[in-house]
This record gives structure tokens, C-alpha cells and sequence, in this order.
């Protein structure tokens, strides 16, 4: 019987024994685990308990308030949570709208092969590495109530008599948000429907065209079915970044003029840090966070695993 | 002593029971090899045996030592995967090298083993090359180097050659059968193919569904199957089997009387059993004449396919739906719609229990 | 089928169009920056200014610590992408390998986190680093931006491991690694690129935040990132757009660069993930 030698394992625990095997598992897992339930799961379950506090600015460790429901009926009640959920479905809706539909087209576009391709694509997704603060810089001025291009624009085209006042006006100002977030966001969807596309095998096309279908019903039949499932989730994500956003709105309108541009998450933020009270503004992002749970539920249904 | 001893080894998921309990006593330098469909639980137990899944229950020895619950890498084994297992980031050298590394063998000892390694299985040029410059083949044999490199006490092999093409597998099978022969490490060999099975090994393990089904020779597999299955699995094309009622030593084939020859107390509903290469045109004990459904020419061999009354159709297998098949020696040409006299023995027929399928 | 002319032209037409019309907001950001305050404050506005002030990038780089702030940025990111892969790679490599119990919570935690808003996680975060007194410092990012990056790089990592053959682990403990070894020495080599990819992504996604930044580093000047620094050029009555626009070039750069030169690598992982 000859003596084999151990390949370095010093451990006395060895885990690469097969009983031992499916221990490293959770071992591996352990670190994200932890630090997962330090900083998100902990701090979740502290915003729901702040929401069920009539509590102002918090202090960590002093004895907490006691428990009331009173900001989630201030919530129900107050025509700003309304007007806020009111103005997050607009934006969702139009900027959701807006970037599938930029988004699906420039990747079609630059789907053909043409000279220059890559640059071209390199071009149209561009804006995504634009960070959001730069992107509201380049907007804000463009859309400047006295010298801004946009409404020097808007002035040239006959859509307006005079420049617009974008930050001061309601409606104005909503697209002014709208656009900029398109801007931002349509390159996402671009990236994903290219490469959507791409996975489509040629032989469904060659076997489509020999079946005698045309440009429009091959796009019908063929395209849109097999690039459905990664148009779907790059819609809910590009949905749930919009619910989520708060850079872009913030820096550009501040959630003004008249809350017309307060989305949710702007509101959740201000009852925090500009009325500094912490417990309807826990109220209102343990809500928002519920909402868009469920939106993305309802919208992924039983495929809710695709996104991940 | 390199010798394998698998004592009453089970694997279960939870409530799901995928090796019902499997014994087998292998000898230093056999080549065993274990085959049955998908699923059968060949792989599960080659997994086992290697260290890289924990048994249920029972007790696994190789040469002598008890290795049930030690580690992949001490039980002095070397393993060949289907998909070859390379590392791509390493070169054919350090391919085969590695384990060897992994234990510490000073460096000259191991340039000196990959080298005379890489002669063996001739991939010497391939050395300074990585695993994706190579062909099928060429992958398959350093995965060979890699494991012959180590000197083990013996190889488990898991499907290495499904992955090659019909030529190269011919080929391959040959080579692993003249390494087995020259080096003559304990082999345990995993396959689905019974041909690969029927071929190399020196001892064949059937399995269905996690039971073995019989243990055996090649040759006894053939000549003996241990039930239905066993009979409908080796040999291609497989084995005829008919439905007929047994009465006092004599049963109704294809609408002729046979008496048989050995007595058999069992009386009822059997299933019989008989190969296509014994089934002759013209002379014969025992003689019928069919209309031929469809008749395949392999030149000086054809298939005659036809139908009878009780044949049994093997399920989910399409080939079989074209009926029972006669394997014949005949040069000129056969047409079908004409008249043929096929005749057998019936010392060639093999009864089977119409519920247990073993035989009788 | 070679396209007819007519054909090609529209095509090169709609791309050259598009392009422009996308790209256009970035040329004009640099238009701003070198252009004069008093041409600024005109109508209608130039395309080109007369008077190109190149200077303006010197000027704004020593009248503004940017420097100091997109070495914040860069602190940021290195620090929570370097905790986040450590935790993120073992919890990918684990839920690719071995199947748990409780992986299914995991995937709905992963789920959640995706939508979770920066603007709900701020409150408790914030109760809480003010209680550690951590408020003011990096490390508050270091951490809030592992909130982010954890879950998607978590996610990310598995899909791209599940796409490495358990075999050659397999094959590296029967050479004699144990189980780490076998990652260590061949999976993680080969995982490689896609390390990479996550890593840069989770770097970019640091960088993008600004509401942690804001929230937690408002009353530290010295500690402001690049994005905090900009919004505050941003002056109540006025703002002086040619600064606050190279000021912006200056930080838009790093990743406009990242992007350029490493979009395969970005993409690739993104997709890859995505892709099942």
C-alpha cells in the first residue's frame, strides 16, 4: 500500500471530502450575505419602522417613537402623494415609450451592415456614458428660458411666439425632464435590442424569405416575437429606472415648478431632507418601493425570473 | 493490487432515488464498462467512484484502501470527461502537467512524465499549444496524456468519446483499447453506446433506471441476456420479440406448431425472443413464408423487414415500428412484394416472463 | 442582395442623421464651454462661437478643485467596487455551483434590489451613518455604493460563471485541488473578462451617483465627488455656463473614455447576463 501524498491541504476540515463538498457553498455565499443584511435589509427594515414613527430626524439607538399609521393616512390624504404618483405614471409612461422607441430603432439601424458601422454604434449609445449630472447641465442650458437653443428653436419652427420659460412653466417643464431622460435612456434599450437582434438566427429570415414575406411581415412574424422577451425586460428595467431617478429631476427642475416634475422618489427625498421629517418620508418611499414591486410583477408576471 | 470494490453503494435526491444499491467486485486491470440509456444512473455512480458526488450509503475501496469519504484528488485516480475538461487558460504541457504539479513532484520529474506521456499518445507537437488550437481528437488524447501522466491506480472514463464524430470514434475506441492493453490500468468506462461497450470491455454492467440489470462478458450478454431488456439492448439491430401463449412445451410462431426443445414448466403468456442474424432464407427446422414490408440492401447482407402476428413493437424506438427484421446473407437482390421462406431454429429462441421480462 | 444606390444613400442619410441629432447635445456642451459670456447671453445662439475661448478649461481647472473631486469619485468607486466584487465573485461562484436552499430568496432579493430607489435607502442610511458619525466621509460611499453594485454584480457573475463547464473543476480536484483551489486556480482565470466587465460596470455605476453624494457629503467640501461638485456651479440667480460646462467636460472625460475604448467589454457583460 503505497503512501500517497496529499496535495498541500493542511485543513483539518477538508472540504473537498464529497460529505464536506456542498459546505463551501455557504461558505462562499456567507460575505454577501452578511454585508447584504447589514446594508440594504437592515436599513430597509429600519425605513419601514421610521414609517410607522410620527418621527422627524431620527437618532440612531434613542428609544424610538411609538408605533402610529398617521403618515400613511397623511400619505392618502395629501393631494401631493397623488399629484406625485399622478406625475411619476406620466414620466413613466412617455419616457418609457419614448426610449423603446429610439431605443428599437437605432438599434434596427445600425443592425444593417454598412461602412462605419462600429462607429455609428459607438455614436448612438453614447449618451448612456454621459453621467446624468453633465447630461442635466448640457439640458438646463439648452432649454435656458432666455437663451436656450430649444426654445430658440421652438420660436424658429412657429410652435411658440416667445422663448419658453421651461423651468417655470408646468407643462414645459415636464418635457423638459421627459426629454432629457430620454436622451439618457434610450441607449440602454439600444445596447439590449442590438444584441436581441442579433441572437435572431439569419436561417429564420432565409427560410421566411424563401416562404415569400416581405420586409414589414418579416419584422412582424419573425423580429418582434424573438426580441420580445429582451424588450420585455429592458422595458421593466427601463421603467423601474424612471420610477427611480432622481439625479436628472432633481438638479433640472427640483421637482418644480408647482410639483409638476415630483415624481415619487423627488418627494420621498424632499419630506426628508427638506421638511426633515423622516417618518412621512419613509412612508412614502416604503410605498414607492411596494408599487414598483408590484408594477414589475404584474408586468413580468410568471417571466419575473428573466430579470435575473 | 489496483482492484475496485463497490459494496451496496446508493444515491438518493431527497426522496428521489436515482442508484438503487449497486455491488460489484472489479480486478486490477479490468476494464469494465458500464452502459444503459440515459439516466440509468452509470454516470451518477462513475461520479461517485471518483470522489465528486457523496454516496447515500455504502462503501467504495480501491486498491484495498477505503476511499468512501476522501477527497477526489487523494484516492489516486485520473478521470476523462466527455467535454475533455482542459483548462483553456493553460498549455497542453501544463494541461497534463498539472496534476502532477498539484502534488508537488519536483519539475524535472514532471517535464520528464509529460514528455514520455505525450510520446505515448503522440501530441508531443501539440505541447506548447492551448486546448483551443486543437481538434476533437487531439483534445481527447491530451485529456489521455492527462490522466496516464499521473500513473493512478485506475481510470474512470465518463463518455469520452461521445463527442467525436463517427470515424474518429472508431478510431479513438481502438487506441484506448491498445493503451488499456500496454499500460493496463483498472479501467472503469461510462458509455450509452453498446457497441463501445460490446467492443472493449472485458466485463459489461447494464443498467436501467438505477438497477443493475446484469453483469457479464460481452459475449454472455449476448448469448445470455438476463431479461427482456438486456436482450433488446445488445446486439444491432436488436433482438425480434413476439407475444405468444406457451402450452405443454409448444407455442404458435408465425402460424407454425414449435415444439421446444428444452421443457419448460412455465405455461401462459410468454414473450419470445429472436435475433435477426438467425433468422435464414430457405432451409430451415422450422420454416414460414412472409411478404416483405421493406428490404434494405447492405450489399451481400440485407435487412428483410416484415410483419407477424403477436410481434411485439419496442416502445419509443422508430426503427422498430417498421416491424420485425430478419438479418440475411444474400448477395443477389431481393425485392419485397415477392414471396420469401425464412426459417429458424428454435434452439435460437429465448423465452421471457410476459410480466417480469426475466428469462426463462 | 447588394442595395441599389438609392437605397444606400438613405440609409447612410438616416445613420449620419441620426447620429448628429444624438451626438449633438455633447458638441454642444464644448461649444458652451469655450464660448464667451456675452456671446452666451444672445440670441439666436451660435453654432460656432467667433471667438473660441480654449483657455476657458485652464481656468476652470484652477478656479475649481476638480482634480479633487473626480479623485473623490475615482476613491469611491475603487473602494466600492473592490468590496463589492470580493463579496459579489464568492456569492456569484456559490449560487452558479451549488444549489441552496434559500436560492430562490436569494433571486428575490436580487429582484428588489434592482428596484429599490437610492431615494428610500438615503433615509435609514442616513440615520445611521449620522448615528456612527460617519456623515461627511467616503466611506459613507464605500458603502451606500455597495448597495448597488452587490446585488446586480451578484447577479451579473452568476449568469457568467454558469456559462464555465463544471467539468473542469471536476477535473482539477481529481488533479488534486480542493474546491477553492479549483477556483481559484482555473475557474477565476478563466472568468476573467467577465470579472472585468462587472468590475468596470460597477466602477461607472459608482461614479453616476448623486444621491448619496449629495446627502452625505453636502457639508464636506473637501469630500464632494465630481457630480456634487458640478450641481454646485449651479448658482441661485446665475450661472455661468461656459464654467460650469468645461467644468463638465472635464468630468464627463473618464467615463466617455471607459466607454470608447472598453464599450466591448461593457456590453459583452451586460448582455451576457442579460442573454440566458
Amino acid at each position: 500500500m503505497t503512501d500517497i501524498p496529499v496535495a498541500g491541504r493542511r485543513k483539518f476540515f477538508d472540504l473537498a471530502r464529497p460529505s464536506r463538498q456542498h459546505l463551501l457553498g455557504y461558505i462562499l455565499i456567507a460575505p454577501a450575505v452578511l454585508m447584504v443584511a447589514a446594508i440594504i435589509v437592515w436599513p430597509l427594515f429600519v425605513a419601514v419602522d421610521l414609517s410607522f414613527q410620527q418621527v422627524k430626524i431620527p437618532r440612531l439607538g434613542a428609544a424610538g417613537k411609538p408605533f402610529s399609521v398617521a403618515n400613511y393616512r397623511w400619505l392618502f390624504s395629501s393631494q401631493e402623494f397623488w399629484l406625485a404618483c399622478w406625475v411619476t405614471l406620466k414620466l413613466v409612461v412617455v419616457v418609457t415609450a419614448g426610449s423603446v422607441v429610439v431605443g428599437l430603432g437605432t438599434a434596427l439601424l445600425v443592425n444593417n451592415r454598412f461602412r462605419g458601422r462600429t462607429v455609428a454604434r459607438l455614436g448612438m449609445a453614447l449618451p448612456w456614458a454621459v453621467p446624468e449630472i453633465i447630461a442635466v447641465v448640457i439640458f438646463a442650458w439648452m432649454f435656458d428660458s432666455s437663451f436656450g437653443l430649444f426654445g430658440w428653436l421652438a420660436v424658429q419652427l412657429g410652435l411658440s411666439g416667445q422663448m419658453i420659460p421651461w423651468v417655470s412653466n408646468a407643462g414645459a417643464a415636464f418635457w423638459a425632464v421627459a426629454i432629457t431622460m430620454i436622451w439618457k435612456g434610450f441607449p440602454f434599450v439600444s445596447i439590449m435590442c442590438l444584441a436581441g437582434l442579433q441572437s435572431i438566427p439569419a436561417d429564420y429570415y432565409a427560410a421566411a424569405k424563401v416562404d415569400g414575406a416581405g420586409v414589414w411581415q418579416r419584422f412582424r412574424w419573425i423580429t418582434m416575437p424573438l426580441l420580445m422577451p429582451v424588450l420585455g425586460v429592458t422595458v421593466v428595467l427601463t421603467l423601474l429606472w424612471v420610477f427611480r431617478d432622481f439625479s436628472i429631476i432633481k438638479v433640472l427642475t427640483g421637482g418644480g415648478p408647482l410639483r409638476s416634475t415630483q415624481t415619487l422618489s423627488i418627494m420621498t427625498y424632499d419630506q426628508a431632507f427638506q421638511y426633515h421629517n423622516f417618518g412621512r418620508a419613509a412612508a412614502v418611499g416604503v410605498l414607492t418601493l411596494i408599487i414598483c414591486v408590484l408594477a414589475s410583477l404584474l408586468m413580468l408576471g410568471r417571466r419575473s425570473r428573466s430579470i435575473y | 493490487m489496483a482492484n475496485i470494490s463497490i459494496r451496496n453503494v446508493s444515491k438518493s435526491y431527497g426522496s428521489l432515488k436515482v442508484l438503487q444499491p449497486f455491488s460489484l467486485e472489479i480486478e486490477n486491470g479490468e476494464f469494465v464498462v458500464l452502459v444503459g440509456p440515459s439516466g440509468c444512473g452509470k454516470s451518477t455512480m462513475l461520479k461517485i467512484l471518483a470522489g465528486l458526488e457523496p454516496a447515500t450509503e455504502g462503501q467504495i475501496s480501491i486498491g484495498g484502501r477505503e476511499v468512501t469519504d476522501l477527497a477526489p484528488g487523494d484516492r489516486d485516480i485520473a478521470m476523462v470527461f466527455q467535454n475533455y475538461a482542459l483548462y483553456p487558460h493553460l498549455t497542453v504541457r501544463q494541461n497534463i502537467g498539472f496534476g502532477l504539479k498539484m502534488r508537488g513532484t519536483a519539475k524535472a520529474e514532471i517535464d520528464r512524465r509529460v514528455e514520455d506521456a505525450a510520446r505515448i499518445l503522440e501530441v508531443t507537437p501539440y505541447l506548447d499549444r492551448k486546448p483551443k488550437d486543437l481538434s476533437g481528437g487531439q483534445r481527447q488524447r491530451v485529456a489521455l496524456g492527462r490522466a496516464i501522466v499521473r500513473q493512478p491506480q485506475a481510470f474512470l472514463m465518463d463518455e469520452p468519446l461521445s463527442n467525436l464524430d463517427a470515424k474518429l470514434r472508431v478510431h479513438m475506441r481502438a487506441e484506448i483499447g491498445a493503451l488499456h492493453k500496454r499500460i493496463g490500468v483498472t479501467t472503469v468506462y461510462v458509455t450509452h453506446d453498446q457497441v463501445e461497450a460490446m467492443t472493449m470491455a472485458d466485463r459489461v454492467v447494464i443498467m436501467q433506471d438505477g438497477v443493475i440489470q446484469q453483469i457479464a462478458t460481452p459475449d454472455e450478454l449476448f448469448n445470455s441476456p438476463a431479461n427482456l431488456f438486456v436482450a433488446s439492448f445488445i446486439g444491432s439491430p436488436g433482438m425480434n420479440f413476439l407475444n405468444a401463449e406457451l402450452k405443454g412445451g409448444r407455442l404458435t410462431l408465425f402460424g407454425r406448431e414449435v415444439a421446444l426443445p428444452a421443457a419448460t414448466a412455465h405455461d401462459g403468456r410468454v414473450v419470445v425472443g429472436l435475433r435477426p442474424e438467425h433468422l435464414l432464407l430457405g432451409e430451415a427446422p422450422v420454416t414460414f413464408s412472409v411478404r416483405p414490408t421493406l428490404v434494405e440492401s447492405l450489399g451481400s447482407e440485407k435487412y428483410v423487414y416484415f410483419d407477424a402476428e403477436g410481434a411485439r413493437l419496442a416502445e419509443g424506438d422508430e426503427g422498430r415500428s417498421k416491424g420485425l427484421i430478419a438479418r440475411v446473407s444474400h448477395s443477389g437482390s431481393l425485392s419485397k412484394d415477392e414471396e420469401l421462406v425464412l426459417g429458424f431454429d428454435p434452439e435460437r429462441l429465448y423465452l421471457f416472463n410476459a410480466e417480469t421480462g426475466q428469462r426463462l | 442582395m447588394k442595395r441599389t444606390l438609392a437605397q444606400s444613400l438613405a440609409l447612410y442619410g438616416v445613420v449620419i442623421l441620426t447620429v448628429a441629432m444624438i451626438l449633438f447635445p455633447v458638441y454642444w456642451l464644448v461649444v458652451t464651454a469655450v464660448t464667451t459670456t456675452d456671446e452666451l447671453y444672445r440670441l439666436p445662439p451660435t453654432f460656432w462661437p467667433d471667438n473660441p475661448q480654449w483657455d476657458v478649461f485652464v481656468r476652470v481647472w484652477e478656479a475649481k478643485p476638480i482634480l479633487k473631486w473626480l479623485a473623490n469619485s475615482t476613491l469611491a468607486a475603487v473602494g466600492s467596487v473592490a468590496l463589492s466584487m470580493l463579496v459579489s465573485v464568492s456569492a456569484g461562484y456559490a449560487l452558479s455551483r451549488y444549489s441552496m436552499k434559500g436560492g430562490a430568496t436569494m433571486g428575490l432579493f436580487v429582484l428588489t434590489a434592482k428596484m429599490l430607489p437610492a431615494t428610500l435607502l438615503v433615509i435609514p442610511l442616513f440615520s445611521i451613518f449620522s448615528g456612527m458619525g460617519l456623515i461627511g466621509s467616503l466611506w459613507t460611499l464605500v458603502l451606500a455604493h455597495s448597495t448597488m453594485i452587490i446585488p446586480f454584480a451578484t447577479w451579473m457573475l452568476k449568469g457568467y460563471f454558469d456559462t464555465i463547464p463544471r467539468e473542469l473543476e471536476q477535473a482539477a480536484m481529481v488533479d488534486g485541488c480542493s474546491p477553492v483551489g479549483a477556483m481559484l486556480r482555473v475557474v477565476l482565470p478563466i472568468a476573467t473578462p467577465g470579472l472585468a466587465a462587472t468590475a468596470l460596470y460597477a466602477f461607472v455605476l459608482s461614479w453616476a451617483d448623486y444621491a448619496y453624494a449629495r446627502t452625505f457629503l453636502v457639508n464636506s467640501p473637501d469630500n464632494w465627488t465630481a457630480n456634487l461638485g458640478i450641481t454646485t456651479m449651479q448658482g441661485e440667480y446665475v450661472t455661468y455656463w461656459n464654467d460650469i460646462a468645461a467644468a463638465s467636460v472635464f468630468v464627463a472625460l473618464p467615463i466617455i473614455a471607459i466607454y470608447l475604448f472598453l464599450e466591448r467589454y461593457l456590453v459583452g457583460g451586460l448582455t451576457a447576463g442579460a442573454e440566458k
